[in-house]
């Protein structure tokens, strides 16, 4: 038995989210940083639709025949995986160019922070699991 | 990491803010100085932020390759308002010109407060960020226990 057999893709699928969301609180931060910054234009990291279409179809190269072999599997896929940074042009920037709106970074924030604390609350219970199983069930 | 660069980014904003608000200050107490050692009435000061690029070598790696890189602020430059001082009738006073109106600081009460909240609720903003980068990467540690 491999360690593929211990550690499935969830747990690969949680550590990617953990990484990415650690990632994503630094473009928050630096958002919140240059709230009153003019010219500065929010930049924020997107990954939930890369993500999902990894898990779904296991990376960009798409099998247009059933005896294509996929180039990447879901576990390539998702080591590839990096978000992309878009830099939102601001819908209503101020007289100095600055795009940063205060309360939806705050509200960005909270939410990526929570989701954070759901995947490792999530990867805890795995690794819970996995203890239980080495002890023996005791 | 990329909590303590955040926390880095965090903390040049709690720095620069706090910069803003000595000036708010320093405006706010002379409101009504007429004598600088300059010279004239005293002249209201605003801080300019500028966004720089995070140092350290694989931000400065990424920016090279045409990525977007993590950007923190800094005070720019301090910069006095040019707009001229406020002229009020007071014949009495020492610094009384010849008409009688004395030079008083381009300082506007009202809306140094009003920059004064802003800077406080951008320190605020800031601190939380940090707040919120500690209590992830504490969650993190919890990992295994």
């Amino acid at each position: 038995m491999g360690l593929d057999a211990i550690f499935d893709t969830t747990t690969e699928v949680l550590g990617k989210s953990i990484d990415l969301r650690a990632k994503n609180h630094g473009f928050i931060s630096a958002n919140l940083a240059n709230a009153d910054t003019p010219g500065y234009l929010p930049a924020s990291l997107s990954f939930e639709g890369e993500l999902r279409k990894t898990l779904r179809g296991g990376g960009d190269t798409a099998t247009t025949h059933p005896r294509h072999i996929p180039l990447a599997g879901v576990a390539t896929g998702l080591h590839r995986l990096q978000g992309k940074v878009v830099e939102s042009s601001a819908n209503l920037p101020g007289k100095d160019g600055n795009g940063v709106e205060l309360d939806e970074e705050m509200g960005r924030m909270v939410e990526n922070q929570i989701l954070y604390n759901a995947s490792i609350q999530l990867l805890a219970q795995k690794f819970d699991v996995v203890k239980y199983a080495i002890k023996g069930g005791s | 990491m990329d909590f303590f660069s955040a926390m880095d980014i965090s903390s040049s904003a709690l720095s620069a803010e706090r910069t803003r608000m000595n000036l708010i200050s320093s405006n706010l107490a002379n409101a009504s100085s007429t004598r600088t050692s300059e010279g004239g009435p005293y002249r209201r000061r605003d801080a300019v932020f500028s966004a720089l690029p995070l140092s350290g070598r694989f931000q400065s790696g990424l920016g090279r390759l045409g990525q977007p890189v993590l950007k923190q602020v800094a005070v720019a430059q301090i910069v006095e308002d040019s707009a001229p001082p406020r002229l009020q009738y007071e014949p009495s006073h020492p610094d009384a010109n010849a008409d009688g109106y004395v030079a008083l600081p381009n300082v506007n009460v009202m809306e140094e407060m009003v920059d004064m909240i802003s800077a406080t609720r951008a320190y605020e903003a800031n601190i939380t960020a940090v707040q919120a980068a500690k209590s992830m990467a504490m969650k993190t540690l919890e990992l295994g226990k």
